[in-house]
């Protein structure tokens, strides 16, 4: 055992200004570079330009049972069984993880264990097996994901699904991404092998390589995937979202204590733009995701104590209940506004679903104002620097800063976003991009038919305290409670919670 | 003498009242990782109708000062851009902060100052208690906090691990109407002696320590340790069953009362190893049952350290609920087969060579290192414990293996509780 090596572990340096290199390939594939020479460790994030948005109609959740074929099978080297094997006393892994947009394969293993480590990394890619036994195995669980926990164990999560799939009807982006329930049930051996030969190609993919790596294993790991066949798959067009005319509300009846909502709307801008720094502000002021700052979390759980929390996005956020910091590596070119209000008891739902749109109708017709801005910039400016403190979360937002077509980095964009930006900028962009007109609301609850009808007589739903509530709070539920939502009844559809992720 | 796994190079200091701090500088230009560790968590619960109330402290402690009301606290970690939460479990409660190094002054002084001078007025307090109930709302549709709140209730007589750390529904219920047993909770368990600041990062320590003793040291001492009521020995096998109100695979739990942490117990160090063996991602088990057999979804270890007496527990997640007592006789005969058969040398030291990588690439970045301490620094106050673990995991053989499944593992120690989904 190489014990000495315990004692002269460094860690990778954090927000030094490190080379970022990134060239093309002599096989024209990419390759995105993040050399830190004390980190014992080596990172290493395998892009493959597919994703759930490239399932075939009947044949939804076939990127990501791929994609898992890959990372949780066998090879033609080695079992599944051999894999674990050899990969546990290096203390790791790899997995992968498929999006809407983007497949990444990563792991990241200690230096000392490198050769052990890379072969197995290597033929995950390279030579899968996809054996029988390994598709039985996974589908079970990706059907244990969709039949039980995504419609029973989190309604969080089931709210969120549900927001997309309304918005994104009829497009490669309104399943999850693990699929529908009786297409993975349909997807074989074969669909899976053809998927691989269409999209997991030398021309498909960018080598992404962090850490303390040396120079022979970039041209090692280069000639080694050049082995993949070639072909360019074409993407497929953006798509085009089923964007609501007025308020449109999908409720989904569920025998649950307690009422759990999202809602937002398409937005046409990504990151990258100066509009999009701009909006990250106001979003932030607005609901920065698990910030006790944040206005929504203010209103809502702070003087309220409705809930746990509140939050908006401008991007994607998969697993916000998991997560501090922003994922990587989820790229779309079609991002939607979000806010997501966790549980609040059933008796709050109306009261808290209005206070959500209040905030933000005001919020839109208002702007921010002069300190709101200062301090928000002002936090975002140092805030963003946690979003990459490991090399493998600074090389997948390189991975990302390529998918995004970003030759400035997006995390020094942000930074110098922040010097920037104007307080008109922030409110230019807002009147540009947000709007409460129209807007999809999912909603996770039981009862739902007396909310439908509650939602369309727009009647009061005043707020009742268990405690003393100041005046002030009280005076403003009174506004809140009589806010008009103006949902017409042919905008509210109910849906059973077993009917979700059918087909 | 083995080398210290711990690669870096620790400074303590303990003020007169008792307040230690353990500063790590580390190569990390920049950064600094902030946690103030209450050695107090759901264990301390001791009075009937307060479960919880550690957990629910935790979010009253954002409520801000005279000196810096819950506005003006969040308004400079805002300022700042920290990185900046809590959270309580069984043994701890941890506060903790991520930010730019020129800011650690600050954060020490916004950081002392309500660790001793907490104020919040009784509704504040009650709109709280909505807060916590909504977090016990969010996670009550998992399956697993009822089957973990089931084991624990059947598992425990008297200690308080009995319940939960988020605590039973009634109490949390309840809490609105507990303002005034809240300040004596503050008055007990928020006090210098029962509190461990752990730094790492780019510090300079000697500079650090000056400000720590300039904020901390007027604390005053007052530490009423809690009357908690050891678990007596378990004398016979128990079971529990609970249905999950949504669709659910059945989840065995097969639990184990176990030791608290002693890194000089090798028993207990066994026992870490051996969960592993038996039943991790590399274990002839998971190989049958996750991979040939493909009867679970998944089979897993838990082997925590704990200040009391803990439950090892192996939760599997069953295909179906025919199969449920073939996986728990299964989980039985190769716990039997562990104290009978010497386990292969060369699989007990690629786990030990497993254990070591694992922890040392999980040190990278001052966060990653404080919150790896944190709670070894609730349960025994320092971190001189981790060295101890790895020497002792170091020289543990496959006999000493065998004696932790005697020990451990027998039926008398034993809950099995079993979760059903009702639809």
């Amino acid at each position: 055992m190489k014990t000495v090596a315990f004692c002269t572990i460094a860690l990778a340096i954090l927000f030094s200004v490190l080379p970022l290199q990134a060239q093309n390939m002599e096989s024209n594939n990419n390759l995105i570079l993040l050399p830190v020479n004390n980190d014992p460790t080596i990172a290493f994030r395998i892009w493959f330009k597919v994703g759930s948005q490239n399932d075939p109609v009947g044949k939804e959740g076939l990127a990501a049972l791929t994609a898992d074929m890959l990372s949780d099978g066998s090879t033609q080297k080695n079992s599944y069984e051999q894999i674990i094997s050899k990969l546990y006393p290096l203390a790791a892994g790899y997995n992968a993880s498929c999006s809407k947009e983007m497949t990444v394969f990563s792991g990241r293993t200690h230096k000392d264990n490198l050769s052990e480590y890379y072969s197995l990394f290597t033929d995950a890619i390279l030579t899968p097996a996809f054996k029988q036994e390994d598709l039985d195995r996974i589908k079970s669980q990706t059907l244990n994901y969709l039949e039980n926990s995504l419609r029973y164990a989190s309604d969080e999560e089931l709210g969120k699904a549900v927001l997309y799939q309304e918005l994104f009807t009829g497009t490669g982006y309104a399943h999850v991404d693990a699929g529908l329930i009786a297409s993975v049930k349909s997807i074989t051996l074969d669909d899976i092998r053809k998927f691989y030969k269409e999209y997991y190609t030398k021309d498909n993919l960018v080598i992404g390589l962090g850490g303390g790596y040396d120079a022979t294993l970039v041209k090692t790991l280069q000639n080694d995937l050049g082995a993949l066949p070639s072909g360019t798959p074409k993407a497929p067009a953006p798509p085009v979202p089923n964007t609501p005319k007025g308020v449109r509300v999908t409720l989904v009846e569920k025998e649950a204590a307690s009422t759990a909502i999202s809602m937002g709307f398409p937005m046409d801008i990504v990151r990258g733009s100066r509009e999009w720094y701009a909006l990250a502000i106001a979003n932030s002021w607005l609901g920065e995701h698990r910030n006790s700052s944040s206005h929504l979390y203010q209103v809502i759980r702070e003087r309220r104590g409705l809930n746990y929390g509140d939050y908006s996005y401008i991007e994607n956020y998969p697993n916000g209940g998991q997560r501090q910091l922003p994922p990587q590596n989820v790229g779309r070119r079609k991002q939607i506004f979000e806010i997501w209000i966790r549980p609040v008891p059933n008796e709050a739902r109306h009261f808290a679903l209005r206070a959500a749109l209040r905030e933000f109708k005001n919020l839109v017709d208002n702007g921010m104002t002069e300190s709101e801005f200062d301090l928000t910039k002002n936090f975002l400016r140092k805030y963003v620097l946690h979003y990459a403190e490991t090399t493998m979360d600074r090389l997948g937002y390189a991975i990302d800063d390529a998918y995004y077509g970003m030759s400035t980095g997006h995390l020094e964009t942000y930074r110098k976003m922040m010097n920037e930006l104007t307080l008109a900028d922030v409110n230019a962009a807002i009147k540009k991009h947000w709007q409460y007109d129209n807007m999809q609301v999912a909603i996770i609850t039981k009862d739902a038919q007396s909310f439908k009808d509650a939602l369309v007589s727009d009647a009061p739903s005043p707020m009742k305290y268990a405690t003393e509530k100041a005046q002030s709070i009280l005076d403003e539920d009174k506004e809140i409670s009589a806010f008009p939502l103006h949902i017409k009844p042919e905008n509210i559809r109910i849906v059973p919670v077993a009917d979700l992720f059918l087909k | 003498m083995a080398e210290n796994i711990f690669p870096y190079k620790a400074q303590k200091e303990t003020l007169p009242n008792g307040l230690k701090v353990i500063m790590i500088p580390m190569e990390t230009p920049g950064i600094v990782a902030y946690y103030s560790v209450v050695r107090t968590g759901s264990r301390d619960e001791v009075e009937p109708g307060k479960s919880g109330f550690a957990h629910f402290f935790e979010h009253m402690m954002f409520r801000g000062t005279k000196t810096y009301p819950g506005a003006v606290y969040d308004s400079i970690v805002t300022s700042i851009g920290a990185n900046a939460n809590a959270y309580t479990s069984d043994d701890i409660t941890a506060f903790h902060l991520n930010f730019a190094k020129e800011d650690l002054e600050r954060v020490i002084e916004i950081e002392s100052d309500r660790f001793q001078h907490l104020s919040y007025a009784k509704p504040a307090f009650q709109t709280e208690a909505g807060a916590v109930y909504g977090e016990y709302r969010k996670s009550i549709t998992q399956p697993f906090s009822l089957l973990n709140e089931k084991m624990q209730n059947v598992a425990y007589d008297v200690h308080t691990y009995k319940h939960t750390t988020i605590g039973f529904e009634a109490d949390i219920k309840a809490m609105p109407e507990a303002y005034d047993y809240s300040k004596t909770f503050f008055q007990r368990f928020y006090r210098p002696e029962n509190v461990v600041i752990v730094i790492c990062g780019d510090i300079d320590p000697a500079t650090t320590m000056a400000w720590v003793k300039k904020s901390y040291g007027g604390w005053e001492k007052g530490y009423v340790a809690p009357k908690v009521t050891p678990e007596p020995p378990q004398t016979a096998e128990r079971t529990g069953d609970v249905t999950y109100p949504g669709k659910s695979l059945p989840i065995i739990d097969i639990a184990y009362k176990g030791d608290a942490l002693d890194p000089n117990n090798r028993d207990f160090v066994a026992a870490l190893l051996l969960g592993d063996l038996a039943f991790g991602e590399n274990s002839d088990l998971y190989k049958k049952l996750v991979i040939q057999e493909q009867k679970v979804q998944f089979i897993s270890p838990s082997i925590p350290p704990n200040r009391d007496t803990p439950l090892f527990e192996i939760y599997s997640m069953v295909k179906t609920p025919e199969d449920i007592n073939y996986v728990r006789d299964e989980v039985y005969k190769t716990l039997e087969s562990f104290k009978t058969t010497p386990v292969d040398a060369a699989r007990l030291e690629g786990l030990k060579k497993r254990n070591k990588y694992d922890f040392l690439m999980g040190l990278d970045t001052p966060d990653h290192v404080a919150g790896g301490l944190a709670r070894f620094v609730a349960i025994t106050g320092d971190i001189d414990v981790v060295d101890q673990l790895y020497k002792t995991s170091d020289t543990i053989t496959a006999q000493d293996v065998m004696n932790a499944a005697k020990k451990y593992f027998v039926p008398e120690r034993r809950t099995v509780v079993v979760l059903k989904g009702a639809k």
